[in-house]
């Protein structure tokens, strides 16, 4: 094979070339999807508010996201006199490195992954609580009330919110009986009836709702808060330093649509036995879960600080708990397959 | 009891939550209301008040009278006048602002003029390109009105019977 | 002391007092037009409607007298229909025209259609159109906007003295006009742009130039005439559009001379200095101002150092501050030197060691009205003193007689009891003759005087004099400005104070500049200044100031060095080798003393133009440029404080009219021509010169002429209205020859003028011949 030809040509360094490569070939489309997610952001709030949106660049305004990214990368950054330095142009690398990271161990088809580890879950968790650094980072480096107080306001409700989502996700791994996110989606092969959506539906609104607030995306974007504090953590970025906090949001809408998709919509399987399974099905539904972010943030007004801390300690966590028991104490009995 | 049970299902079952969305769901599908600017173009009321023109009587004479109840009524003060006896002896200005940085388009300007001298036309596609573009002087504002009269006496004669 | 009820409330007012006192009182206002607190009651506009109990009809409150248990509502159904029924009337001829009219805001007529008036109107004829009348440069007319209210018909019959509008025809035909097409050529004229409720009479200077309402209004005083007018000027782009006046019972009553009025426009002036200038030659170059101070404080500083102290003299405006006339003697002293003058048309300074303080008028201005007796000496008086004029006439009507001494009987609207008219050099003889009648009709004068009066004969004029002047209480003796300037002035001086003396009378000076006893106060006299070597003038236009115009310009031609501080260009450009540009009193702060020794203080009502900057500042810094200690003041008031320690009461203390110990040498008059050379009203200062409104006005049309009786034209063979050649030491000049038979033989009345500025002294031999 080609592959073989060009690994016996460069022998040791073969590895590091081939991984890079990979890497390339995810992240590119990645980036490219970014871009494009918030053109279709655009189009489709502004659908839902009765108007086109961007229209005019290109044709249907398709060139919108590569003007936008011209300009921002044509923008000074400027670092306010106050501000560390060093910090300050850590924060969004912080942001949007894990948001990249946590890809490696996402199948996208049978065997089609980067690191196909076991412990692939714990993975993601520990990847993606990462990114709230940046945000706390880019708040008070920045050395402005406004973005210190949307730090603030974004590291309390990642601690809430972790919480919640690891108990939905531990209703997963209890089912699957495993941390490998490819053995996890194909614990779910058998047709729609069989992912996960449905026996831990909760954990999965739960892993929805959380995941959202996760992502400081509308309802729960206090964070940014532009009624309130301006425009919160990144109020003082510009140029290129606010596009790749920018870029880090989507991508990171991105990975949790993806996560959703994998763990309880089961991955690239097709949604009926008999039809041929495929990274075809894995994107359509990783669409899917995004169009619903979009939903939300074009439909509900954004919550009160107070009550995104009730929503999440008071009822998500409770109920994730009830469920993980209810599910613990199934499958002691004979009808533990319904959580299987 | 029975409203409190209600309550509980109503909110355990996210019910608004998904009205809400299937409300914005329903005008996904609506008809856009957009309209699309340099193609297409909002009806316009005779009333509309864009920028602003001197008038003149039919005999080339310019109708204001330097009153200054426009400066006086301006609340942006965005009209400067200045006046004097001109040498036929009539009541003229020889100063006539309007500073389109600071006017509002109130339109109070129109209203307060005995003579119909100072009028809102219907142009709302005008620019200035550096500092003091926007500073219309007398020349400036006869020369809108001149070149827009037919307009601006039609859309007075049709706003007439209103006042 | 009847008691009556206005409105539900009770007041107990004087006998004879009309409602509308009655209401004034109690602070209700009933809208009005022709009533007018100074004039006569004319009830004949009929906005004054109330109602009274038991009257069957409404009554006209200005002319209705209180009687005693009166029970009146102003505001009652049946008050408040006569009074609309009024307006209606008063607005069916009136035009609509108020957004061209200059009355415009500050109507009565207008405010008082918003409270009475209608909102539309039922009246659809024609409305009346009256034609234009032509009042001269003063006052433009819209006689349609015209209501008959006729206070400008009483002002001219009873301030002004002289009934120059009336009113002809009747019922709708009714019209305001001036008499056989005449202009009104009063000098208090401009009053009736106030008294007019509507736009018919309106300023001209003024006209569409703005509106009431975006002027701001900053108090001030008027620098001429040394009444001291309060004056409100009324500002807009830091610029002053018109001046009006400000309320003082005790000074101007409402009203302002013309020449208070409309000399403002002289601060617009093209002719304004706006940029310090030093000359080159034949040419000015426009310099910072601290190289213009320093080239002339170093060039005044040779001067004192080759020449000593004294080679440098100033010559100073009386119509400049306290403040800057302290600050001119302040540096003049400093720098050794005595030659320092404010009393530039005065040649007779032997006076000066005779007198013991500053001459001033000798009682409150107020006190004029209620004068019994009055001698008036020298005095061109309406044009001197439009205002005293006007109060000398009030109390003429309550039978004050006025006797008069002077060289030109001119007509004083009032009536005046005895007059003694002759040539100036018969001065001195005259009021000899009115002291030693005195003398003989028993009463006592002064020993020094009486002693030498043996000589004088008696003439009936004189004993009429002093008989008016021996009875009746509340008398005065007044000097006016041409007395003061005569070249005898000490000697009249000493027989007016001995005349007043001799009959009980109180001596006054007429100040002729807002500031001459400011000027005395400060000390700003000294040696008369002749030929020194270097010059400082500040606010002087010497050709025509100083006594001497011809002379005094050859003065400064021949001196080495000249600082002028002006306001204005003009012919300081000729002499000056650096002008320095100052404010003039309405971009300024000081204060002025007024005839009557009342410190008035003013603020700046704008900026100053251009580079020019109040002159009490330049007078500082150029203290501080010759090194001079005690220039360190750091406001207007800190120099006001040093120049008037004790300020107004130091002031009166200081003010003592006394004289003793005047030898009499002129009693006997000169033969020939002779010159009355009087400021005519409209060249009195820099400011007034440049009002082009007052220079069109007839009064000083008629002050550039050369006028004497018909028996002197007739005898030289000359004829009026042509040109005539007038000669005066080497000097002449061409004037037109004007007839007034007023004049006694032997007087030539020649003003001071741009015509005449470089003629001779102001009195003294004349000769005419045809050109």
């Amino acid at each position: 094979m080609t592959l073989d030809y060009f690994a016996n040509l460069l022998g040791p360094v073969w590895l590091p070339v081939w991984t890079l490569a990979k890497i390339v070939a995810i992240v590119a489309p990645l980036l490219l999807g970014v871009a494009y997610l918030t053109y279709a952001e655009r189009r489709i709030i502004g659908y839902m508010q009765v108007r086109l949106g961007c229209n005019r660049v290109g044709p249907w305004g398709l060139l919108q996201p590569i003007a936008d990214g011209l300009k921002l990368m044509f923008k000074e950054i400027v670092i306010p006199s106050g501000a560390n330095k060093g910090l300050f142009i850590l924060a969004p690398v912080l942001a949007m490195a894990p948001a990249l990271a946590a890809w490696a161990v996402i199948p996208f088809a049978d065997g089609l992954v980067l690191a196909d580890i076991d412990a692939g879950l714990l993975y993601v968790m520990a990847i993606t609580s990462m990114g709230v650094y940046g945000v706390v980072l880019a708040g008070w480096a920045s050395n402005s009330k406004y973005a210190f107080l949307g730090s603030m306001r974004s590291a309390a409700q990642i601690v809430s919110y972790e919480i919640a989502m690891g108990f939905a996700l531990v209703g997963v791994l209890m089912s699957a009986q495993s941390l490998n996110l490819t053995d996890i989606v194909q614990a779910q092969a058998g047709g729609f009836w069989h992912w996960y959506w449905l026996p831990l539906f909760p954990m999965f609104i739960v892993y929805l709702v959380s995941g959202t607030a996760e992502l400081n995306r509308a309802p729960f974007d206090v964070a940014e808060g532009e009624s309130e504090i301006v425009a919160g953590f990144h109020v003082e970025y510009s140029g290129m330093a606010f596009a790749i906090f920018f870029l880090a949001e989507y991508a990171n809408m991105i990975l949790v649509a993806t996560l959703t998709s994998t763990l309880f919509l089961g991955g690239w399987l097709s949604p009926i036995p008999g039809v041929p399974d495929g990274i075809v099905w894995l994107l359509a539904k990783i669409s899917f879960v995004l169009f619903l972010f979009l939903w939300f943030r074009a439909t509900f007004p954004r919550y009160r600080y107070d009550q995104i801390m009730r929503l999440g300690w008071k009822v998500f966590i409770p109920v994730t708990l009830v469920w993980l028991l209810v599910e613990g104490a199934v499958m002691q009995t004979p009808w533990s397959y319904l959580f299987h | 009891m029975i409203s409190r049970i209600k309550h509980f299902f109503d909110t355990f079952l996210l019910t608004e939550l998904v009205r809400g969305m299937a409300l914005t769901g329903r005008y996904f599908y609506a008809r856009k209301i957009t309209i699309e600017y340099p193609e297409e173009r909002a009806p316009q009321s005779p009333r509309f008040r864009g920028l602003h023109a001197q008038r003149r009587y039919p005999n080339g004479e310019e109708r204001c009278i330097a009153c200054k109840l426009c400066e006086a009524v301006c609340p942006a003060l965005a009209i400067q006048i200045e006046s004097e006896q001109r040498e036929d002896g009539s009541r003229r200005t020889t100063r006539y602002d309007i500073d389109l940085t600071k006017c509002i388009f109130c339109g109070f300007c129109e209203e307060a003029c005995p003579v119909d001298a100072i009028v809102e036309t219907r142009i709302y596609e005008y620019h200035g390109e550096q500092r003091g573009d926007l500073y219309y002087t007398k020349d400036m504002l006869l020369a809108v009105g001149d070149k827009h009269e037919a307009q601006i006496a039609q859309d007075k004669a049709a706003d007439a019977p209103y006042r | 002391m009847p008691n009556i009820e206005i409105d539900g409330q009770t007041i107990e007012v004087a006998q004879g007092a009309t409602l509308m006192d009655a209401a004034h009182q109690l602070g209700i206002f009933i809208p009005h037009f022709c009533y007018h607190k100074k004039l006569s009651i004319a009830a004949n506009c009929r906005m004054c409607l109330v109602e009274v109990e038991k009257a069957p009809k409404p009554l006209p409150a200005c002319a209705t007298p209180v009687t005693e248990g009166m029970k009146v509502r102003t505001h009652s159904a049946k008050a408040v229909e006569a009074q609309k029924g009024v307006m209606e009337l008063l607005l069916i001829n009136h035009p609509l025209d108020c957004p061209i009219c200059d009355q415009g805001g500050e109507c009565q007529l207008q405010d008082l259609a918003v409270g009475y008036g209608g909102s539309a109107s039922r009246y659809a004829e024609p409305k009346r159109v009256v034609k234009e009348k032509d009042l001269g440069p003063l006052v433009a007319t819209d006689m349609t906007r015209c209501i008959h209210c006729s206070r400008c018909v009483r002002f001219g019959q009873e301030i002004a003295g002289r009934m120059e509008l009336g009113m002809i025809h009747r019922g709708e035909h009714t019209e305001v006009m001036p008499f056989l097409e005449q202009q009104v050529t009063s000098e208090l004229s401009g009053n009736v742009i106030d008294l007019c409720p509507v736009g018919a009479l309106t300023s001209k200077p003024f006209r569409y130039s703005a509106r009431s309402w975006e002027l701001g209004r900053r108090k001030s005083i008027s620098p001429h005439d040394g009444l001291g007018s309060n004056l409100l000027l009324h500002v807009k782009d830091n610029k002053v559009f018109r001046a009006v006046p400000r309320e003082n019972e005790a000074i101007n009553e409402c009203w302002l001379a013309d020449r208070d009025r409309y000399a403002y426009e002289a601060l617009n002036s093209s002719e304004r200095l706006t940029q310090p200038m030093v000359r080159d030659g034949d040419k000015w170059i426009e310099v910072d101002w601290q190289k213009a101070l320093t080239q002339a404080a170093g060039a005044l500083r040779v001067l004192r150092e080759t020449h000593g102290g004294n080679a440098l003299a100033a010559l100073a405006s009386p119509h400049q501050t306290v403040e800057e006339l302290h600050l001119v003697q302040k540096l003049m002293r400093a720098l050794g030197s005595e030659q320092i003058e404010h009393r530039l048309a005065q040649t007779d300074f032997s006076g000066d060691t005779k007198r013991k303080g500053a001459t001033w008028l000798g009682m409150p201005v107020a006190e004029l009205n209620q004068l019994q007796r009055v001698l008036l000496v020298g005095a061109t008086l309406r044009k001197e003193q439009p205002l005293i004029a006007q109060r000398l006439r009030q109390a003429t009507k309550w039978g004050a007689q006025l006797n008069v001494v002077h060289a030109a009987d001119d007509e004083l609207n009032c009536r005046v009891a005895n007059k003694l008219i002759a040539k100036p050099t018969a001065w001195v003889n005259a009021l000899a003759q009115i002291a030693k009648a005195l003398l003989e009709a028993g009463a006592s004068l002064p020993a020094e005087v009486a002693g030498q009066l043996n000589n004088v004969t008696v003439s009936d004029a004189a004993r009429a004099i002093a008989a008016s002047l021996q009875d009746g209480e509340r008398k005065a003796v007044l000097l006016g400005a041409v007395a003061q300037n005569h070249p005898a002035s000490a000697q009249l001086q000493q027989l007016a104070a001995a005349i007043a003396e001799a009959s009980g009378a109180k001596l006054g000076f007429l100040s002729p500049s807002a500031n001459s006893v400011g000027a005395q106060i400060v000390n700003a006299q000294g040696a008369p200044a002749n030929d020194a070597k270097g010059y400082l003038l500040l606010g002087v236009e010497p050709e025509l100031d100083v006594h001497d115009g011809g002379q005094a310009i050859k003065a400064l031609d021949q001196a080495e060095f000249v600082v002028a501080l002006s306001a204005f260009k003009g012919r300081v450009m000729d002499y000056a080798d650096v002008v320095l540009p100052i404010a003039p009193f309405s971009e300024t702060a000081g204060s002025f003393i007024n005839m009557e020794g009342r410190l008035q203080a003013f603020n700046p009502a704008v900026k100053p133009q251009g580079e020019a900057r109040p002159a009490w500042k330049v007078l500082r810094v150029l203290g501080n440029q010759f090194g001079l200690a005690g220039f360190e003041h750091d406001s207007v008031e800190a120099v006001r404080a040093e120049a008037l320690p004790q300020g107004e009461a130091g002031v009166a203390a200081r003010l003592d009219n006394s004289i003793a110990g005047v030898a009499l040498q002129s009693l006997a008059a000169q033969a020939g021509l002779e010159r009355l050379g009087e400021t005519p009203i409209y060249q009195l200062d820099p400011l007034t010169r440049r009002a082009p409104a007052l220079q069109r006005t007839q009064d000083a049309l008629d002050a550039a002429c050369a006028w004497t009786n018909g028996g002197v034209i007739e005898r030289l063979g000359l004829a009026a209205g042509n040109n005539v050649r007038v000669r005066q030491g080497g000097a002449e000049a061409v004037l037109r020859l004007c007839r007034d038979d007023r004049l006694p033989d032997d007087v030539v009345r020649v003003a001071v003028g741009p015509l005449t500025a470089h003629l001779g002294a102001r009195f003294g031999g004349i000769s005419l011949e045809a050109v």
